[in-house]
């Protein structure tokens, strides 16, 4: 290889677009040619300098929500736009409460519990159904992507102050997708994403405490839940998928816990 | 994204939102001005969000950026009277002047190497942000620039030495520099 074909070549070699054969030539060239080996170093140091000065600039913050808005205004997703956030103060409700006061329901003050229960209840699902939509429209499906059940487990230590218990499903047809942090129930909990076909399931887990939830299933515009409580962990599921699917998952899930 | 499934449809939210910086980052050096970056990369998202349904591939940076890339050309073309296309042989030579070594672009300030590449035409502009900036491969740049894989080699070649003469340009109004 000669100087002129060298010259022609350096820059694509530096930018790494060489097959290795020419790479090799010219490497070999330059050891012979001191002219040829201080213009690589000349094209090197200014390809540093590039890299290193010229500024990469960030979208503005609220760029992205300007998008999001003029998209959603053209019709993008389709589903209501995520609810505002809810106080802090939403608790759980004791939902085999409507049982029980559908058993006593000559007692005067049975109207009254219920309605309060129930709309606690909406409160919680009505949180979990906005976080579950929000992180389809966001692009916040998971902030660990993989589908390794020691990858995602071991990425919320130190993030939360409990250790949610992670399986994947995908011999049961439901794929471990990645995991995030959420805030539900006026506390951190932990999000798992799963997948059936190209759908998304949230499964949120946080501590039971001294409210644990009941084995629940309910449906709100379109959007399915699936609570219970299990090993001193709250679970609750929400996705799009049909209710008996999401009951599948649900014993799925409690099956490889 | 891994977590998508081969099958499903692409959305924007999936493909095209996690490139916000790159199209930001293109429209604000073709353009520069930053109220106009942001009007473009809206237009930009909209016209993307609209023919989503020809997105192929994986990787939607590339696509995004070429749609990025001609909202501000057609910004940039209201302004100016240069002749279409693009000459790039008229905005630079490929030959190596001579005078700058390793040791000049070592020591070269951040700001004047800014400057220099703003003073640029927008074409080269773009190959040196593409390839340097955004570290997209040839191909990447041919598909974005709609030029073939050897003009985008030729262009950046011309482009960098273009911007080599604008920082000697620049250098001798400031201070005896080495480039």
């Amino acid at each position: 290889m000669d100087c002129s074909e060298t010259r022609r070549r350096i820059e694509a070699d530096i930018d790494g677009e060489l097959d290795l054969v020419r790479h090799l030539e010219l490497a070999a060239h330059r050891q012979e040619c001191p002219e040829c080996a201080r213009l690589d170093e000349t094209l090197r140091a200014r390809r540093a300098a590039l890299r290193e000065a010229l500024p990469r600039f960030s979208a503005p913050s609220q760029l992205r929500g300007k998008v999001l808005a003029a998209l959603r205004a053209e019709g993008m997703g389709g589903a209501a736009p995520a609810a505002p956030m809810r106080p802090a103060w939403v608790i759980w409700p004791n939902w085999n409460l409507v049982g029980v006061a559908a058993s006593i329901a000559m007692a005067l003050f049975v109207g009254y519990s219920w309605g309060q229960a129930r709309a606690r209840g909406n409160l919680l699902l009505d949180e979990a159904i906005s976080d579950h939509i929000r992180s389809l429209q966001f692009n916040h499906l998971s902030d660990v992507v993989s589908a390794d059940q020691h990858t995602v487990k071991p990425w919320f230590a130190g993030k939360l102050d409990f250790a949610p218990p992670v399986v994947d499903l995908a011999s049961s047809g439901f794929p471990l997708a990645g995991g995030r942090l959420e805030h539900l129930a006026g506390r951190p909990a932990a999000a798992l994403v799963f997948r059936r076909r190209q759908h998304a399931i949230n499964l949120f887990i946080w501590p039971a405490g001294a409210d644990p939830v009941s084995d629940r299933q309910a449906e709100l515009n379109g959007y399915h839940a699936r609570s219970w409580c299990h090993g001193g962990f709250n679970f609750l599921a929400v996705s799009e998928i049909s209710a008996a699917e999401l009951g599948q998952f649900a014993e799925i899930f409690q099956a490889a816990n | 994204m891994e977590a998508s499934v081969p099958s499903a449809p692409p959305t924007f939210e999936q493909h095209l939102l996690p490139h916000m910086d790159a199209a930001y980052n293109l429209a604000r050096w073709l353009l520069r001005d930053p109220h106009d970056a942001e009007d473009a990369v809206q237009e930009a998202c909209l016209r993307a969000f609209r023919a989503i349904g020809r997105f192929r591939g994986s990787d939607g940076r590339p696509w995004l950026l070429a749609i990025v890339r001609n909202v501000c050309y057609s910004q940039l073309r209201r302004n100016r009277s240069e002749p279409e296309p693009f000459d790039d042989e008229a905005h630079g030579s490929t030959h190596d002047p001579a005078e700058a070594n390793a040791v000049a672009w070592r020591e070269v300030k951040g700001e004047l190497l800014r400057q220099g590449l703003e003073r640029l035409p927008a074409e080269f502009r773009e190959a040196i942000v593409l390839r340097e900036i955004e570290g997209l491969s040839y191909r990447e740049v041919a598909e974005i620039s709609e030029i073939p894989v050897g003009t985008v080699m030729s262009r950046l070649a011309r482009a960098r030495r273009r911007l080599q003469a604008e920082l000697l340009a620049l250098a001798g109004k400031e201070s005896p520099h080495g480039l």
